[in-house]
Formats: C-alpha cells, sequence, structure tokens
C-alpha cells in the first residue's frame, strides 16, 4: 500500500507522511525482529530437526527428510502455514533443492514447490535480476548490461560476469541453481527454553492472553520435540504496566510436550487468575524437564482413547487447587488419626509394591475428621439411639514423640469398640478420660 | 393388479434415521464386574457391576455396609491395576481399613471438588483413566446433570457409582440401575429399584462381612462400678 502511494525506501518520514497521510510509521527493533525469528525457529522444530535461520526474516527448514513422516510436501507446507497463520505471522513460501533457490523463490511470492532441479532452474529463470541480497550497484550494473531476467544472467559466459559484477552475485546465482554446494549452518536449538513476546497492546482480562501466549507455547512445544523432552513444570511471567511482574507457575501432573494440554491448563490458570494490573509483555521459561521416555509408536492404528488419567488430574487440581486432589498412603502409626496420609495424586501412576501393613483388628473404611463426642446414658454410649458393644475392647496408647507439635495428635489412651446402633449402624467408638466418642463408621 | 412400487434397497430402508431394529434395542452394558455376591450378580443384567453405566445407591446413614457391598468388585479393580476415585467422600477415608479389604490405598483418589461435582465426575468418566468412581452428589444434583454424566460414562470401561438418598427414589433418573439399602436384622437388605430388562420386586438379604463378632455382645469395662476412677461413671453417679 505504501508502495503504491509512491513511497520509497530513502523518503523521509515527512515525505512519506505527505504521500500517504493515514502512514503508521513503526520504528524496526533488529533485536525484537531476531527474537522473533528465533522463537520461530524453536516453533519449528517439531516439523524438522535441521533449521536455519536466513536473517532478517527467513527461515529455511529441511524437509527432505521428513515428507514420508508427514504424508507429502504438501502437508507439511500445509502445517507449517497454518501454524504461522495461528500465531499471526504472515509467510511467503516456496519449496525449492537448493536453500537459496528457495529463498529467492519465497521472496518473489512464488508459494509453489518446485521438486527437481529442472523445475527450480526453470522458476529461476524467470526471476527478475534485482536480488535484494546483492548490492545497489550490482544491480544497476546489470540493469545497464540490459539484463532483466535470472535466466539471462546465467546465459551468460561466468568469466567476464566475474569480472564485472564480483564473485559474490555469480557465485550466489551459481547455488540458487544448485550448481555450487550451499551447506547451511543449522540453529543451535537453545539448551534452555525462555522466550520473551510483548503485547501489541496492554492486555486487562486474564482471558486475553491466552492467545498471546500460544505463540510461546507453539515455540516451547517444537523446542521440546526437537530436544526430546517434556515439561513437568514451567513459568509464565507476566509484565505490568507499572512494571511490577506476576509469575503464573503451570505445573503438569505427568510430563508432556503437547501444545494443546499446555494450552488447556493455561485457560484453566487464566480463568481463575485475577489481574492487579494490564499486561505488557510475557515471559515463558521451562523451568524443568525431563527426557523423553523412548517409546514405539503403535505399527498400526491404535483404538483411540481417553485423554487419560494424568491430564484429567492436572486439570482437577488446576481448577480445584491442589489441595483438593490428592491419593492415600499408609503410615505406619498405630494412631487412627496418622495410619493414613495424603499423597501426591501423581503416586497413583507409580507402580509400587502393595502395601501389606494390616491390623488384626476390625478398622473402619471411614474415620471421622475429629472424634464426635457422644452422649452417655445409664445402658451406655448413645448414638442414634443406644450402642451396643460388639467387640472386646482394642487399647490404642501412646504416641509421646509428637505430643505438644502443632495439629499433631500427641499422646492418647483409647479403648476402642465395634458398636452397633438400633438402625443397624456399625460404628467405631472408643472411650478415653473425656468420655465416649465416636471415631469411625464400619460402612 | 397391484400399483407399481419403486423397488427400495432394505439397506437403505435400515439406514433411515426412524427406523428401528427389533434386536438392536436391548444391549447389555460395555462390560461387568462381578459383585462378589452370588444371589446379587443373579439378579444384576450382565451378571454384576455394570461397566460404563452410572449406578444410583439410595441409602440414608451411611455406615450399615454400604461400601462393603461394593468392597469386592472394587478390590477386584484395583487388583488389575485400575485406579478408583471418591468424590466428596462423606468422612475422610482411612487407608489401613481400605488396604485390608483389598483396595490398593497409593491407586486410589480422593477428591474435594466443593460446588463443582457434576464437572469433576464428569471430567473423571470422560478421561477414561479410572476404573470406579464413587462420588457423593449434594442433593440438590438435577436431572440435567445425571445425564450429562450418564451420557459421559457411556463407552468408558468404569463402575461408576452415584449415592443418592432414599428420598429421591421417586424422582426419575437417567441411571441405569438404581437400588436402595437398609440395614435389615441381620443383613443388608438390597431393593433394585430400576435395571435394564424386566424389572425386580424381590428384595434381596445380602450377607456382608461385619466386623467383630456378631453371636455374641460383649459387655465393655465401661459399665463395671468397679472403675471408679472413670469419669463416665462419675458422669452417670
Amino acid at each position: 500500500m505504501a508502495a503504491a502511494a509512491g513511497i520509497l525506501p530513502g523518503h523521509k518520514l515527512s515525505t512519506a507522511l505527505g504521500l500517504l497521510p493515514g502512514l503508521r510509521a513503526c520504528e524496526r527493533d533488529p533485536a525484537r525482529e531476531a527474537r522473533a525469528l528465533a522463537d520461530l525457529a524453536c516453533w519449528s522444530g517439531r516439523f524438522t530437526p535441521t533449521v536455519s535461520l536466513a536473517p532478517p526474516a527467513a527461515l529455511l527448514l529441511e524437509i527432505g527428510g521428513c515428507r514420508r513422516l508427514f504424508g507429502g510436501i504438501e502437508a507439511i507446507v500445509a502445517a507449517v502455514l497454518d501454524g504461522c497463520r495461528i500465531q499471526g505471522w504472515s509467510a511467503d513460501w516456496a519449496v525449492a533443492p537448493t536453500p537459496l533457490g528457495a529463498r529467492w523463490l519465497a521472496r518473489a511470492g512464488a508459494a509453489t514447490s518446485y521438486e527437481s532441479l529442472a523445475a527450480l532452474q526453470a522458476a529461476l529463470a524467470d526471476l527478475p535480476c534485482a536480488v535484494p541480497d546483492w548490492p545497489a550497484e550490482v544491480v544497476a550494473r546489470l540493469d545497464a548490461f540490459g539484463l532483466r531476467r535470472l535466466g539471462e544472467l546465467s546465459a551468460q559466459p561466468a568469466g567476464g560476469l566475474r569480472r564485472r559484477i564480483g564473485n559474490g552475485p555469480v557465485d550466489d546465482l551459481l547455488r540458487a541453481r544448485g550448481e555450487l554446494p550451499d551447506p547451511q549452518r543449522a540453529f543451535v536449538f537453545p539448551e534452555r527454553f525462555a522466550a520473551g513476546l510483548e503485547l501489541p497492546s496492554r492486555v486487562e482480562f486474564a482471558e486475553g492472553l491466552a492467545f498471546a501466549a500460544q505463540r510461546l507455547f507453539a515455540a516451547l512445544a517444537g523446542w521440546l520435540q526437537v530436544r526430546q523432552m517434556l515439561l513437568r513444570v514451567g513459568m509464565l511471567q507476566l509484565t505490568h504496566d507499572d512494571g511490577s511482574t506476576s509469575a503464573l507457575p503451570l505445573r503438569f501432573g505427568e510430563p508432556c510436550a503437547d501444545e494443546g494440554r499446555f494450552m488447556r491448563l493455561l485457560r484453566e490458570h487464566l480463568s481463575r487468575l485475577q489481574l492487579v494490573a494490564p499486561v505488557e509483555a510475557l515471559h515463558l521459561t521451562a523451568d524443568e524437564v525431563v527426557a523423553r521416555p523412548d517409546a514405539s509408536a503403535g505399527l498400526f492404528d491404535q483404538a483411540l482413547q481417553g485423554e487419560g488419567a494424568a491430564a484429567c488430574i492436572e486439570r482437577l487440581r488446576a481448577r480445584l487447587g491442589d489441595d483438593a486432589v490428592h491419593s492415600l498412603a499408609l503410615h505406619a502409626d498405630h494412631r487412627p488419626e496418622c495410619a493414613s496420609r495424603s499423597d501426591d495424586p501423581a503416586g497413583i501412576f507409580a507402580a509400587k509394591a502393595a502395601s501389606t501393613a494390616t491390623f488384626g483388628k476390625p478398622r473402619p473404611l471411614w474415620l471421622l475428621p475429629a472424634p464426635q463426642p457422644l452422649a452417655e446414658h445409664v445402658d451406655g454410649p448413645h448414638w442414634h439411639g443406644p450402642l451396643q458393644l460388639v467387640t472386646r475392647s482394642e487399647r490404642l496408647e501412646s504416641g509421646w514423640w509428637d505430643s505438644g507439635e502443632p495439629s499433631a495428635v500427641g499422646d492418647l489412651r483409647r479403648d476402642y469398640f465395634v458398636a452397633r446402633t438400633g438402625e443397624g449402624q456399625w460404628a467405631w467408638i472408643f472411650r478415653d478420660a473425656q468420655g465416649w466418642f465416636l471415631h469411625g463408621l464400619f460402612a | 393388479m397391484l400399483p407399481s412400487v419403486a423397488a427400495v434397497d432394505l439397506a437403505d430402508v435400515l439406514a433411515r434415521g426412524d427406523i428401528w431394529r427389533g434386536d438392536a434395542l436391548s444391549g447389555l452394558p460395555a462390560g461387568t464386574v462381578a459383585s462378589g455376591y452370588a444371589e446379587l450378580d443373579a439378579e444384576l443384567p450382565g451378571g454384576g457391576w455394570p461397566c460404563g453405566n452410572l449406578t444410583e445407591i439410595l441409602v440414608d446413614r451411611g455406615g450399615i455396609g454400604e461400601i462393603s457391598l461394593l468392597l469386592p468388585a472394587l478390590a477386584r479393580l484395583s487388583d488389575e491395576g485400575g485406579r478408583l476415585a471418591l468424590i466428596a467422600p462423606p468422612w475422610l477415608p482411612h487407608a489401613p481399613a481400605w488396604a485390608a479389604a483389598g483396595v490398593a490405598p497409593e491407586r486410589l483418589l480422593v477428591i474435594r471438588p466443593g460446588k463443582q461435582l457434576a464437572w469433576c465426575v464428569e471430567q473423571l468418566l470422560r478421561c477414561g483413566g479410572f476404573a470406579g468412581l464413587l462420588a457423593w452428589p449434594d442433593a440438590g444434583i438435577d436431572a440435567r446433570a445425571l445425564r450429562r454424566l450418564q451420557v459421559a460414562a457411556e463407552g468408558q470401561s468404569v463402575f461408576a457409582v452415584l449415592w443418592r438418598s432414599t428420598v429421591d427414589a421417586a424422582t426419575p433418573s437417567p441411571a441405569p440401575l438404581r437400588l436402595t439399602l437398609a440395614a435389615g436384622a441381620d443383613r443388608l437388605a438390597l431393593r433394585i429399584l430400576k435395571r435394564r430388562g424386566r424389572p425386580a420386586s424381590r428384595l434381596l438379604q445380602i450377607d456382608i462381612p461385619r466386623p467383630g463378632r456378631k453371636t455374641r455382645v460383649v459387655a465393655g469395662p465401661a459399665f463395671s462400678a468397679a472403675d471408679a476412677g472413670s469419669p463416665a461413671v462419675a458422669a452417670v453417679a
């Protein structure tokens, strides 16, 4: 649009505004551009491990080796473009046997894949000689020679051309045509993942962050894929407009590398988050990663299964809070309050040896949160009517070692009985110095 | 002469949405897990507790042996490596007792969902990673929520039990199996309110294991007057 209005590089801003009054000028920030390109390179790790940066704005993916995996070049291209679109990038692309040829064609807006060298050379022949990478004087000289297309240029005798425009452009042309080798320096995926993003406008509602964060999580998923890692704990840092930051830790019950799961968990967290101030920037780090255990994919299509218990527990914990979900664990203690403990729910995935600790005497399935005092009448304790004792007493006593500690059970001296109510309930009651108490139910 | 009717393929007719095949109506539940009580298995469709369907058990008071009725099935599920979940249990589960009954405590998840029980149960049913769920919904759970849960359970191999009060016996429920429990003289009285297949009206008397010795009632030491130091006795006096 700017070019159509007659604005050319080298114009002053005032001239440009004069030509197009509605022009919105943005300052370039090369550092941010480089960061964005690196993030995009991380993300594209999901497609191929061989990624090269071609600054300022090009990314080279070597996809020859992954055609089978994705089901053809078209599928890869569609997935890449789709991912770019979701992250809010627009991309020009071309697929070609040589990296430089692909770059030139992409920049010319080819949006086609050229699988053979001959097709590539034919396509290159049609490109104009004004290659942006070449110095302006070279382009001007070629124009003065009357050479308009690269095809005409490559038809010239190489020796004379080298003398006139230098070695660089001629070598470039040969590399693009596949006549000179053109090894690329591969992008090194960083050892630790950290990516930041400045939001284009301040976000005041937590839910609004999900879209922006998606770009970061997409990069993270690609990085995990290349590094063959799984994420256990991540940290999303929100920078507010008053300069303060707040952290949003993301904990996964089972380490994973799936972008969809990252986003689901993030949405759960965001739906509960109250922003103290509008957010200006996001920063994502992978705090704890574990190596991905190697497992072969199924040879045949496996039956579709549910998302599994781990993801479900994660979601429950995100919404209900960490304390609301736990598994049980036995603890070797004779005091009933101490004999069972809450455990991390991740324990339900560990194949542990079956617990063997059992008591000779009956133990109830339910325990009251605190012993409930029972009314006492002439015929003994009452709970929904008189209680009938069914067993002899079982004495449980001692516990001096943690008496006096806060929230510890401490010392006790109790005689436990199994008792029945007139309504058929089986209760576990005890008597101590304070009287009778109901402590459990044999459900 | 008969009017000529365009020949219609039988397969086309069967594919129509408003044509039902007689033999497709009554399907057995996705799977069952034996309850461990022969007289009960004989009355349950498929010969055991249904998996992939909601089971409602209506009981008014806890402690009459309602969990013990399920324990053989839960122990079997747990023994096969299945994960169990208790959602909003009325009291605290006591791990040694569950372990002694054969339910591995480390594979037993306890969830306190607060107000979000229906959402929570639905997530657990849908994820397909659990073999058994016991949930204690509020009295106010509505038919819509129950319908959602039943749909979520369908097709999953999960033994899902909702504990409700006998007050709800008269209100319709989408659960295909509903039964009420009451404490009998010595046994558990079980009545199947609703099941797939012909209705059952017989009251079942289930003999479930109970703690202690049944035959003899033992007087506790609390009543001995010799125990003069006992505060209980002091209170009586």
